[in-house]
């Protein structure tokens, strides 16, 4: 075939500038390090990178509010230790204070340290978190959640909400709880129900919080145990207006026993006076440190006054102990979601770690097989210059004289 | 044999010998000539003279200079020099939105992302303002970077305008070129016996040449020795020595847009669609299958982020306590009526609304009155749709619902409906006070603290932000185990509804669910979220959404639908790519044949050099030798 001498040289320009052409793609590659320089390289890789790398963020995003509730849960977590402690400090003040040795005024200034550890638990409940919000008003998070109203109680303001966090793509964990869920949703008594002595009571009969022995006889209705004489009483059932037991004999510390009830009364009670039992409400914790405290303040000067204390007192007992049990229960639950964020991010860290080895593979150049890749590239400009220059010095006009 | 005669031949030879020089020298001096075809003296033998004993040689003669060319490789070079003039000019528009789309940090995509983040940070800490100010900010930067890529394409498009106009002043120029050669032509072939111009030929089949690298074309060669030439579906560019002109036109519906009209005698015709080839080819190619499907396609992001966020955005409660309002401001369908010098002649004004972001397409439509039957077209497929009932019940197609809004539509009017080219422009953050963003839910639900029995209310969900009673409060009393009465605005206080554990209880546009085992007297309540200001419940369900397959139909995420329009332009470029690479590859190959035909080889002329610089000599010693029989003759009369 002819060539021709433009066309020769043209081809050879043509295959040099080819070669720096694709030298320079790879020399970018090598310098950015990604495969992929615009979509067209690999459309389809490039659009799996922008998820991917979407994936990602997202994925890194998760960590971050894994931090923000691991953050709010400990303080939510510190703060209830305190409240368990704070009651159980109260606890041993009443333990000690039920005992008959004690004074009026000894029992005044526990009543009075009792008032002082009320103060430091509302304090508490009151917590704010990092952002300055109250931790336990639930969404009303700018509004004081619990307070003393002037005459005495204490009321909650805030609502029963709570909230969650995204921790990973279809879990969301709750990072605090409800002032109402740990301070007021608390059963008294002993959570079924609660016995009462009739503040008129002329006897020093002391009643035992009781049990429910059989949970398949009992109802939720209230009966009142009345004592008929100083040997006997009758119960009846309120509810239903039915007399339940009549002239039961009376034994001081002997079970009274109906309707899958068993508590039992101590003491001489007076004809005339009367017991009830009731189902359990719900009793918040300042209620029954205020109780307590209230029951410590009133003076003792009559065996009758001394047993209206003792029974106030076991009461304010078994609802301490109600309370604290709602304390733990908060923190072990709070301990779960600590586990379970634990365990998220593992997950996600895990989650992250295989979506960056496979970006990686999609968008990130081999190295060794670009710098191959270099080598052969330079050579072949090498080459295609070369064999340019020599090529185009063939003329037979250099032989022309 | 008469001494005479032999000068005579020797001098034929003298002078065919320089002819031949003279053409090798032409040849040598246009080696570099674009498109310039090698040129033969044709010699011949002089017509024989009869002398008695034989016809004797007279010489010889130089019969005509050719051009070594062949007509179809010619064809060949012009139609692929078209097609790879398109493809270049197709591949470097489209690797500009390529290259747009490539910049990962320039990109929509940490934008996108930075957003969501911010939604996070306010989920995390609802009443938190700093926090509320990153999510506004960084929805700014989002909208702005919708509204820089946006940007980018208009700019394209506005260069595509001058490019064509550039563009159509250079074939009109070629044009009239070729036209005048055409006319030099004929008449350089009539006045010579049919000699032809060589180099005029190879002059105008370089302007054809030129002409093809801007637009496809096909010619045919008159008797005379003119060249028709014809562009788009048989449009006469030259007759002979006639050129008509191309010029720029406005778009029949969008002023910003120019479209290409041939004028022939004083008819003009818009020809844009039927130009293929060459540059303009390519442009227009561009401008048809990917400028416009990536602006309607990053339209469609946007219009689907405004329209899902907004929704949800609307059923939460601000940090004032009322409803979210609009957190996006987004465009609206564009709808363009026919306009220019054929515009619309009735009255009617055609209103397009988006209903249903889930069916939107990238298209654009054109909806006709067909003689009172009103059609409409989606461009990308042709797919024609009659729109029964139109206009007196508003038609709705792939989730746009278009309305006549006033006046009437004439026979033979038409629109054209984009519904999502403006949604990258006009998208917008359409609140600025950090208060007004609407983290919490509108209500908040609560058992009442003296309940007995085990029951507990879930925190609800808010199914319809539109109801008027959703915020109102409304009770739910226990009668027994088994039924419970609901007292409230908007309830119809119903009485002794069966209650069933986690059965879904909705009034007023909320949904509640009540489980466990009330008792008789138990009270739960839904009331509205009053200072809820650290709830931050709506904002989950917004950050929920990123994640969401909300548009294409249900199938994509507002990322994975940007990632579809990056894959999209990044496959035609790929494929342009691959094409013009082919194209050129193809190009070169007919180019080297026909300069294996046509073009000059230095040293085959520098061979005929020789050989002819050797028949001079020949030739000269001819005359030597005559000259010497002729002194021999003298010399022998003198004595």
């Amino acid at each position: 075939m002819r060539i021709s001498t433009t066309q020769s040289q043209q081809q050879g320009i043509n295959s040099i500038l080819n070669q720096q052409a694709q030298l320079n793609k790879t020399q970018q590659q090598l310098a950015t390090g990604q495969r992929i320089l615009t979509p067209s390289d690999d459309p389809a890789g490039a659009s799996r990178a922008l998820e991917l790398t979407q994936a990602v963020s997202v994925n890194d995003q998760y960590q971050s509010n894994i931090d923000a509730a691991r953050t709010r849960l400990n303080l939510e977590e510190s703060t209830l230790n305190n409240v368990n402690s704070l009651l159980q400090n109260v606890r041993t003040l009443a333990v000690q204070a039920n005992n008959s040795t004690l004074n009026n005024s000894d029992r005044a200034s526990i009543a009075l340290e009792i008032r002082q550890r009320l103060d430091e638990l509302l304090s508490l409940a009151n917590t704010k978190d990092e952002n300055n919000d109250y931790l336990f008003a639930g969404y009303k998070g700018q509004t004081q959640p619990f307070a003393r109203t002037a005459a005495g109680s204490y009321i909650y303001n805030g609502d029963q909400g709570q909230r969650f966090l995204q921790i990973g793509p279809t879990r969301q964990v709750a990072v605090d709880d409800s002032g109402t869920a740990v301070f007021q949703l608390i059963r008294n008594g002993n959570g079924a129900f609660t016995t009462l002595d009739n503040t008129a009571n002329a006897g020093n009969g002391i009643i035992d919080t009781g049990t429910v022995v059989n949970a398949s006889a009992y109802q939720a209705h209230n009966f009142t145990i009345t004592f008929t004489s100083s040997t006997t009483f009758d119960v009846v059932n309120n509810t239903t207006s039915t007399t339940i037991l009549t002239a039961q004999p009376y034994s001081s510390g002997g079970s009274i026993s109906f309707n899958g009830i068993q508590t039992s009364i101590a003491g001489a009670p007076a004809g005339g006076d009367s017991f009830t039992v009731t189902p359990s409400a719900n009793q918040d914790v300042f209620t029954t440190l205020k109780n307590m405290a209230v029951a410590l303040e009133t003076p003792l000067n009559s065996p009758a006054g001394q047993a209206k204390f003792n029974n106030a007192m076991n009461r304010s007992l078994t609802d301490i102990d109600q309370s604290l049990n709602n304390i733990l229960a908060t923190l072990s639950g709070i301990g779960a979601r600590i586990n379970a964020i634990d365990s998220q991010q593992d997950v996600n860290d895990a989650y992250t770690l295989q979506i960056r080895q496979t970006l990686s593979t999609v968008q990130d150049l081999d190295y060794a097989s670009a710098a191959s890749q270099l080598n052969a590239q330079l050579l072949a400009l090498q080459a295609a210059q070369q064999s340019f220059i020599k090529v185009q010095n063939l003329s037979l006009f250099n032989y022309l004289t | 044999m008469p001494i005479g005669d032999t000068l005579g031949v020797s001098v034929s030879g003298l002078i065919a010998a320089q002819r031949a020089l003279a053409t090798a020298s032409h040849n040598i001096a246009n080696v570099n000539t674009e498109g310039y075809s090698r040129q033969r003296v044709a010699l011949g033998t002089n017509t024989p003279q009869f002398s008695g004993n034989g016809y004797i040689g007279s010489g010889v003669q130089v019969s005509g200079i050719t051009r070594i060319y062949d007509a179809f490789l010619i064809q060949q070079v012009r139609t692929n020099t078209s097609a790879n003039s398109q493809l270049q000019s197709y591949y470097n528009m489209a690797s500009q939105v390529d290259n747009l789309l490539a910049d990962s940090k320039a990109g929509l995509a940490p934008a996108l992302q930075e957003f969501f983040n911010a939604v996070q940070g306010v989920a995390n800490n609802p009443a938190s303002i700093p926090s509320r100010q990153v999510m506004l900010s960084s929805a700014t930067a989002l909208t702005d970077r919708f509204h820089y890529f946006d940007r980018r394409l208009s700019d394209l498009n506005n260069g595509i305008n001058s490019q064509l106009a550039t563009a159509v002043a250079e074939i009109n120029s070629l044009a009239a070129g070729i036209a005048k050669l055409n006319s030099s032509i004929t008449t350089a072939q009539g006045a010579n016996n049919g000699q032809l111009p060589n180099d005029l030929l190879d002059q105008r089949d370089i302007l054809i040449a030129k002409l093809a690298t801007q637009v496809a074309v096909t010619t045919v060669t008159q008797d005379d020795g003119a060249v028709n030439v014809f562009i788009g579906s048989g449009q006469s560019l030259v007759l002979g020595a006639q050129a008509n002109a191309l010029s720029t036109s406005t778009n029949a519906f969008d002023s910003s847009r120019k479209e290409v009209t041939i004028t022939v005698g004083s008819i003009s015709t818009t020809i844009t669609d039927n130009l293929i080839g060459g540059i303009t080819g390519g442009l227009l190619d561009f401008r048809r299958n990917v400028l416009d499907s990536a602006q309607n396609a990053l339209g469609r992001v946007a219009d689907g982020l405004a329209a899902t966020f907004n929704a949800q955005h609307g059923a939460g409660q601000d940090l004032n306590g009322v409803l979210g309002a609009s957190f996006f401001a987004s465009g609206t369908a564009q709808v363009l009526a026919r306009i220019g010098s054929n515009p619309n002649t009735g009255t009617g004004v055609v209103n397009a609304s988006i209903t249903s972001i889930g069916a939107l397409t990238t298209s654009d439509y054109l909806l006709q009155n067909t003689g009172g039957t009103y059609t409409l077209t989606r461009l990308s497929d042709n797919t024609i749709t009659t729109l029964a009932g139109f206009p007196g019940t508003p038609a709705t197609v792939d989730g746009v619902t278009i309305s006549l809004a006033s006046g009437a539509i004439n026979t033979g009017d038409s629109f054209l409906i984009r519904p999502t080219r403006n949604g990258a422009a006009n998208i917008g953050v359409a609140i600025s006070d950090t208060k007004k963003i609407a983290a919490a839910a509108p209500i908040r639900t609560s058992a009442t603290l003296a309940n007995i029995g085990s029951g507990t209310i879930s925190s609800g969900t808010v199914t319809n932000a539109a109801d008027a009673n959703l915020q109102q409060s409304v009770t739910i009393t226990f009668t027994s185990a088994t039924t419970y009465d609901v007292t409230g605005t908007g309830t119809g206080n119903p009485t002794g509804l069966p209650y069933t554990s986690g059965a879904n209880i909705s009034y007023n546009g909320w949904q509640i669910q009540v489980n466990g085992t009330p008792a008789v007297g138990d009270t739960f309540t839904v009331e509205p979220n009053t200072n809820g200001v650290a709830d931050n419940r709506n904002a989950l369900l917004l950050v929920g959404l990123q994640t969401q397959n909300t548009l294409a139909g249900g199938t994509a995420t507002y990322q994975a639908d940007y990632g579809q329009l990056v894959a999209d332009v990044g496959n035609k470029t790929h494929q342009a790519d691959i094409n013009r690479k082919a194209q050129e590859a193809l190009l070169n190959q007919i180019i080297q044949t026909r300069e294996a035909v046509s073009g000059v080889n230095l040293d085959e002329e520098a061979a005929d050099l020789i050989r002819y610089q050797q028949a001079y000599q020949a030739a000269a010693r001819v005359i030597g030798t005559t000259n010497a029989l002729f002194d021999t003759l003298i010399a022998t009369l003198r004595r």
